[in-house]
């Protein structure tokens, strides 16, 4: 018989992990952290001792960077009752493509309590990169998790930058944000094929695919890897963007923007497809600044925070943003501010475009380290607030750290999914667009 | 000479019953071995009833004339066969059950056996009334003796005598209405349409239905047996043969009265289609080991008044080969239910006594872990009620479908939306109480227990359960001769001669096939298993004679996880939680949290500890509550008006009673 434990265990991380991370970000060697303040709506640096942690979250957050552990990453809801079992769903099942597991508390069809459980998936590449130089790691921290990995590399580089010092020149940072672009789009609409998937949409979903099929062609061409590996290294390869090529991608995404709507409208207009997502998975928003939401969950509690505006770097300082905002906390509301941001994104996309900088070689001075040798690098990510922690040594990667968009919030949507029931289950999973490789690391 | 024979045999054996009471005072075998011979002989006389015609025990002059006595016709030696066949199990069973140190057990089970053959074999109505109300208190005195908490066992054993005198009631009404008509308490003369004919009907509905637990009275069936968690024994005979004494008054009831109104069968239907589905809808959510089958009684005896209605519907309308095959229905579902609800009591009687439980949630398998003739037994029971083919459940639900089906035929429209509501019904009852039985099954028998408990092996009570699936199993294969067997039952019933309504299509040989109507559908019961065995043998063929393919062994794994872990499997409540929520409605589902002490945690993300359960009502409960708050207003309010408490009141009672009786003798004189 194999015990639990001995499955895909292995030691846990050694990568000089911070020891702790919470809210938005809060490096605990007892110097600094950062605090979303959702009503001035900026982030602050504050001393960790004046506003620590709630002591729960904090416990939650220790155990979403475990790596390599299988562990808990949210926090479990005592309930007991007649007929009552847990239900081991996952770490392979159908309907959730990573390896995960998701342990239901229930007396049959409803979910009293929810506790997903990460650990599988673990690669250890935040341990892996420590002593590499910072393209190799850029190399490896890109691949963490593959839908996100322009968030991911962003991230990472630009933290490393800080803390080199390095200025940077102005047409990476382009570069960097049309990859994230249009990353978000495909991953948006990613999301949506696959809540229409789960609710049974079937033409739907198949158009909503190829669309994203489509948006993965575009990146491969203007990037040369459909995934956009190694891309934004400041070696990679990418097409010279001239004025032709801009005119034709912008062409094309046009015609994807306006297939997008097309398909979205239709989309709205199937009862079946909204009565589905409608009030499932609710994330009411004291709940959501209690354990600090990121990304299209928080935004769909109504708290209109996004990294792109209130951590403003360059180039979204120079460019119009529609931030979308919603009340209602539920699936729907989620899938509608992706909706929103989809064409969001492909009006900064245009915007890039139009106005690609004609001074690429002018350098931008990187954002100021928080401690010698020491920066963090903040992104939103598709599904979210994404922060690496890195310090160098030399031009090697030192120690990093990571908080990850599905870190911090895996406990909301084990907290949505509570009192739903099974069927529910993954048109919340997919609208809060969470992957077990962000956790795992 | 032969019938001589007989009779004697049926008086001898049911007397054997009482002196089998007597005598467990003695020793307790002495009852179950005296109740196993007296079942016997019933068996045989039943047999020969069927075979030879009515025979007739003992006769004496009864105190108002009549003559009174013991005899069997066709229609109460249908019961006596299903009864004693019922009997010969549980008795045989009881002897290896039975250990406590009480014989009051042994003693009220031989009594309500003995009350019960005495009203199937009574000749009149007078030994039947007898029979009937010696039959209610001797059930009564067997509820006492369950284990339990005391007030439970004493409030079910309450709600029972209180449904049963109810019945008795009824069933009185019922026979003074037939005597009113007919000038004789004997069993025979016809009484004709009429207020009269109404009243003996719609009484003997409510009085039988009440004994058969059909709706709104189930709860008569269910609580009993659930609430006190009776003993096994007396579960089989309480759920399998009193509910059938109550069937055989019906059945008695409708063959003395002739042409019946159209709305007779009508509400028969209804009641039955509503009780049917009633029955199996809280099956299917029930735990208890006893409380399912309960549940599945009612839905049962749902069907067998469905088929009764048809029957009744098809006559009113002149609708002859229809009305044949719904009587054959009706008889063959009594058969079918009574012979396999015995099987699953008695396995629920080794549960409780090799793992002393009647929670289905904590059972784990225990049947597996028992003899193999548990284990088959019980499944053969399980999907007899559960219409598997080829058992005998399968044959009578097919015939009542098929006789619902042809609910087109009746003249009205209004009778045909009836049938097809009723069918609708039925269907779904059948689909139900398929969820109950896979319940029961799953949990009981299928189970893969994660470690081997010590279980308290009882082989004697696995071959009673063996021997019962196997005439599941047989009557169901069977089916078109045991229907030919019936026979005589359906014509006494009908009052007419008929014959089984068997034949031959295809290249079925002839009387293999049951056919419904000329021609509607049709079913080969003996065909199903030759069929399945011939399945089977082209798989043995070529599992023997192809080349032998590697084999690869490998370790049982959950979705990535050790399987089989304790907590984290299926609880029998969490199978039927689906049922519950979507039928929320009509079970009145209601999910009940109650806090577990403080937060355990501090601060604002904490979730305080709490239980929860999910909880379904019967809403006929409320009828009942209001009815004893009804009843408790009455009494109180008359209690205060004419018994005060004052002397001068009660004295001027009996003035006032001497004087009308000086006054009504005078006049007379």
């Amino acid at each position: 018989m194999i015990e639990s434990s001995e499955l895909p265990a292995r030691r846990p991380g050694t990568g000089g992990t911070h020891p702790e991370l919470a809210l938005a970000y809060a490096a605990d060697d007892g110097s600094f952290a950062v605090y979303n303040d959702y009503s001035a709506g900026r982030a602050v640096f504050r001393p960790r001792s004046e506003t620590p942690p709630p002591p729960e979250v904090a416990a939650t957050w220790r155990r979403t960077r475990d790596g390599g552990q299988v562990r808990p990453v949210a926090p479990a809801d005592p309930v007991e009752g007649y007929g009552l079992f847990t239900f081991p769903y996952g770490p392979i099942s159908m309907g959730v493509p990573e390896s995960g597991r998701f342990d239901v508390r229930t007396y049959g069809e409803r979910i009293l309590a929810l506790v997903p459980v990460a650990g599988y998936k673990s690669r250890r590449i935040l341990a892996s990169v420590c002593g590499q130089t910072v393209p190799d790691a850029a190399l490896r921290i890109e691949r963490l998790a593959g839908n996100f990995s322009a968030a991911h590399a962003t991230a990472f580089l630009s933290a490393a930058e800080s803390a080199a010092g390095a200025s940077v020149p102005r047409g990476e940072l382009w570069v960097r944000a049309l990859a994230q672009e249009l990353q978000r789009v495909y991953n948006h609409v990613h999301v949506i094929a696959r809540v229409a998937e789960a609710a049974s949409q079937n033409v739907g979903t198949a158009q909503t695919q190829a669309l994203a099929e489509e948006m993965l062609r575009v990146q491969g061409s203007v990037f040369g890897h459909r995934w956009l590996f190694g891309a934004l290294l400041p070696a990679g390869p990418r097409r010279r963007l001239d004025a032709g090529d801009r005119r034709d991608l912008s062409n094309v995404l046009r015609r994807h923007a306006a297939t997008f709507d097309r398909l979205w409208e239709l989309f709205l207009g199937s009862r079946t497809f909204v009565d589905r997502i409608q009030s499932t998975g609710t994330v009411t928003p004291s709940l959501a600044k209690e354990w600090g939401a990121v990304g299209p969950t928080l935004r769909a509690c109504g708290v209109p925070w996004d990294d792109r505006l209130r951590v403003p770097t360059s180039p979204y300082t120079d460019l119009f943003l529609d931030l979308p905002q919603e009340s209602g906390g539920d699936a729907l509301a989620r899938l509608l501010v992706r909706a929103h941001e989809v064409r969001a994104s492909f009006l900064l996309i245009e915007q890039l475009l139009d106005r690609w900088t004609t001074t690429p070689e002018a350098l931008e001075a990187p954002a100021p380290p928080v401690a010698p040798s020491r920066a963090l690098g903040r992104v939103e990510s598709p599904s979210g607030d994404l922060v690496y922690d890195v310090t160098l040594s030399g031009d090697r990667v030192a120690s990093i750290g990571m908080r990850s968009a599905s870190q911090a919030n895996f406990p909301l949507f084990a907290r949505g999914l509570r009192d739903g029931v099974f069927t529910d289950f993954h048109f919340a999973w997919e609208s809060f667009g969470l992957v077990f490789s962000e956790v795992d690391g | 000479m032969t019938l001589d024979i007989a009779g004697t045999l049926l008086t001898a054996s049911v007397t054997a019953f009482f002196v089998g009471a007597a005598g467990s005072f003695v020793d307790r075998r002495v009852g179950y071995l005296a109740s196993t011979a007296g079942s016997v002989g019933l068996l045989v006389v039943a047999v020969t009833v069927l075979v030879g015609g009515p025979v007739t025990g003992a006769t004496w002059s009864g105190p108002l004339g009549d003559a009174e006595g013991l005899s069997v016709d066709a229609l109460s030696a249908f019961f006596l066969l299903v009864a004693s066949i019922v009997w010969t199990a549980t008795s045989v069973y009881s002897l290896a059950y039975d250990d406590r140190p009480s014989p009051l057990l042994a003693v009220t089970y031989s009594l309500a056996l003995g009350s019960i053959a005495l009203l199937m074999s009574a000749s009149d109505q007078i030994l039947f009334l007898i029979g009937w109300e010696a039959m209610t208190l001797a059930s009564y005195g067997m509820i006492l003796q369950a284990r339990g908490r005391s007030e439970r066992v004493y409030s079910a054993a309450f709600v029972f005598l209180a449904f049963g005198e109810a019945s008795t009631l009824f069933v009185f009404l019922a026979v003074a209405g037939l005597w009113a008509g007919t000038g004789t308490f004997a069993f025979g003369p016809h009484l004709g349409p009429g207020t009269l004919a109404t009243l003996v009907f719609v009484s003997g509905l409510i009085g039988f239905g009440l004994k058969m637990g059909i709706a709104p009275f189930h709860m008569s069936e269910w609580l009993p047996i659930a609430h006190s968690s009776a003993p096994s024994n007396a579960s089989a005979v309480l759920s399998a043969t009193l509910t059938l004494a109550g069937a055989y008054g019906l059945f008695r009831t409708v063959s003395l009265l002739s042409s019946p109104p159209l709305w007779w069968g009508a509400v028969m239907l209804g009641i039955g289609a509503i009780s049917a589905l009633l029955g199996a809808l809280f099956a299917s959510v029930s735990e208890h080991t006893k409380g399912l089958p309960a549940y599945s009684t009612i839905e049962n005896n749902g069907l067998i008044l469905v088929a009764l209605g048809v029957a009744l519907l098809a006559e009113s309308d002149g609708l002859t080969a229809l009305a044949v095959f719904a009587v054959f229905a009706a008889l063959y579902q009594a058969l079918a239910h009574a012979v396999a609800k015995t099987g699953l009591f008695l396995s629920a009687g080794y549960v409780e006594h090799t793992v002393h439980t009647f929670d289905l949630n904590s059972v784990e398998g225990s049947v597996k872990a028992g003899s193999p003739g548990e284990y088959a037994g019980t499944l053969a029971a399980v999907l007899s009620l559960a219409a598997g083919p080829p058992f005998a459940g399968f044959v009578s639900e097919w015939m009542i479908l098929e006789s619902l089906f042809q609910s087109y035929r009746f003249a009205q429209s209004w009778v045909q939306f009836v049938g097809l509501l009723s069918g609708a019904a039925v269907a779904l009852a059948a689909g139900l109480i398929l969820v109950a039985m896979v319940k029961f099954a799953g949990f009981s028998v299928l189970w893969k227990p994660h470690s081997s408990p010590p279980i308290r092996r009882a082989p004697g009570l696995g071959a009673v359960v063996a021997a019962v699936g196997a005439i599941a199993l047989a009557v169901g294969v069977l089916a078109p001769w045991v229907l030919g067997f019936l026979a005589p039952s359906a014509s006494a019933l009908l009052g007419t001669r008929v014959s089984a309504p068997v034949g031959s299509l295809l290249s079925v040989p002839s009387g293999w096939s049951i056919l419904s109507g000329s021609p509607f559908g049709i079913l080969s019961p003996p065909m199903i298993p030759l069929a399945l065995l011939a399945g089977a043998a082209v798989g043995a063929g070529y599992c023997l004679l192809g080349r032998p393919r590697p084999r690869r062994r490998a370790t049982l794994w959950m979705a990535g996880n050790p399987p089989g872990q304790p907590g984290q499997t299926y609880t029998s409540f969490g199978f039927s939680t689906g049922i519950r929520i979507m039928m929320s409605s009509v079970l009145g589902t209601r999910e009940v949290r109650e806090s577990q002490g403080p937060v355990a945690v501090a601060g604002v993300h904490a979730v305080e500890p709490y239980s929860v359960d999910l909880e379904v009502f019967d809403s006929f409960k409320l009828f009942y509550a209001a009815l004893v708050r009804m009843g408790d207003g009455i009494s109180a309010s008359l209690k205060a008006w004419v018994m005060p408490g004052r002397l001068g009141r009660y004295l001027a009672y009996v003035l006032v009673v001497v004087l009308t009786v000086v006054i009504y003798v005078a006049a007379a004189y």
